[in-house]
């Protein structure tokens, strides 16, 4: 009998007696509270077989579950504590990265600006040259058409000149005249040499 | 046969034949004359040079310009070189022909242009200047060119001695 079924007999005896003082058979007990001495000793015993044999050999297969269980939960500890560690350096690092692309777009935007800046500059200069280089041309055009203009003048001038010479000149070319051109022309180049 | 060559071969034919005929003096002076009136006259030029004009018919207009005022040779030089369809050469013909025939009696070819005709004393006293001028016995040959306006042009060789009213109106026009 196991100590259990021992304990359940003796609830149901000590019930009735509790209730009657004796069992259902009729039976009395010393004591509605105690078993007999005897009784007692033999659960004792049966209890202490019971309880060295549940340390004898449950109880490595015990502390082995134990030590099982209390290594997988250190494990999980472990594991939640890596993950942990792994999650706060991944927060970093994406507080870092985070910090280096707020870096980077400063570093794009102050380019930009200094890009600008100098495309600016550059348009202001090249503009300047440019309006410059037209004031420059616009003067030379003004300049070369009023010599232009003043050539022209001046060849009309020379024409009609030449033209009124000539006539002058032939109208004057009579015979006396033309001997004494032929007659200086042998007197020079007779004496030319 | 290249142009240079046909004119030297030309000249030299003309040449050979009026010192053959010896009337060398005369043709060459009748030769220079008609070359220089050819030069200056656009309808004589285009009626001697036209293809189109058969030979024949271009011979007689020489024939007909110069008959009775040049000796026969220089009508017949002229027509031959006329027919043979070498009118445009003419100037270049005659003028080697003309130098060839100076430098075979020593003498340097001096043209002359003037506005007017020169006397004969006028040419003697004339040539007898370029020849000091130059240095060089010279076969003087007078072109009458009323574009020169007055005075006179002489070109010796490469020597060229200008005293003319036209040179001296272009002048002007140039400092003007």
């Amino acid at each position: 009998m196991s100590v259990a079924a021992a304990a359940v007999a003796s609830l149901h005896r000590l019930v009735p007696m509790a209730e009657h003082g004796t069992d259902d058979q009729g039976y009395t007990s010393h004591h509605w509270l105690f078993p007999e001495t005897a009784e007692i000793i033999y659960g004792g015993l049966a209890s202490v077989i019971i309880i060295g044999l549940l340390v004898w050999k449950a109880g490595p297969a015990a502390k082995k579950a134990f030590a099982a269980r209390t290594a997988k939960i250190q494990g999980e500890l472990d594991d939640s504590a890596k993950a942990r560690s792994d999650a706060e350096a991944e927060a970093a690092r994406i507080r870092q990265a985070l910090g280096d692309i707020e870096g980077e777009r400063r570093r794009l935007l102050a380019e930009a600006d200094a890009q600008a800046e100098a495309m600016l500059t550059d348009g202001r200069a090249r503009l300047v040259t440019e309006v410059a280089d037209l004031e420059a041309k616009a003067e030379s055009d003004v300049g070369a058409a009023g010599s232009r203009v003043f050539d022209e003048l001046r060849g009309e001038i020379a024409r009609l000149s030449s033209a009124a010479a000539e006539r002058v000149v032939a109208g004057s070319l009579d015979d006396a005249t033309q001997q004494r051109l032929i007659e200086d022309y042998i007197a020079r180049v007779g004496a030319s040499a | 046969m290249s142009d240079e060559a046909r004119i030297d071969g030309y000249a030299r034919g003309l040449f050979e034949v009026a010192r053959a005929e010896g009337t060398l003096d005369e043709v060459e002076d009748e030769l220079f004359r008609f070359a220089r009136s050819y030069e200056s006259s656009d309808e004589l030029r285009q009626a001697l040079s036209d293809d189109q004009i058969p030979p024949a018919k271009r011979q007689s207009i020489v024939e007909d310009l110069l008959g009775g005022k040049a000796t026969p040779t220089t009508v017949q030089l002229i027509s031959m070189v006329v027919g043979a369809g070498h009118g445009r050469d003419l100037p270049a013909i005659v003028d080697r022909m003309v130098q060839r025939a100076a430098s075979s009696k020593d003498l340097e070819l001096a043209e002359v242009r003037a506005a007017v005709p020169l006397t004969d004393e006028q040419q003697v006293r004339l040539k007898a200047a370029l020849a000091n001028a130059t240095g060089k016995n010279v076969n003087l040959k007078v072109v009458v060119d009323p574009s020169v306006l007055g005075g006179l042009v002489a070109t010796v060789g490469d020597t060229v001695i200008d005293g003319t009213v036209r040179t001296h109106l272009d002048q002007l026009k140039s400092r003007l």
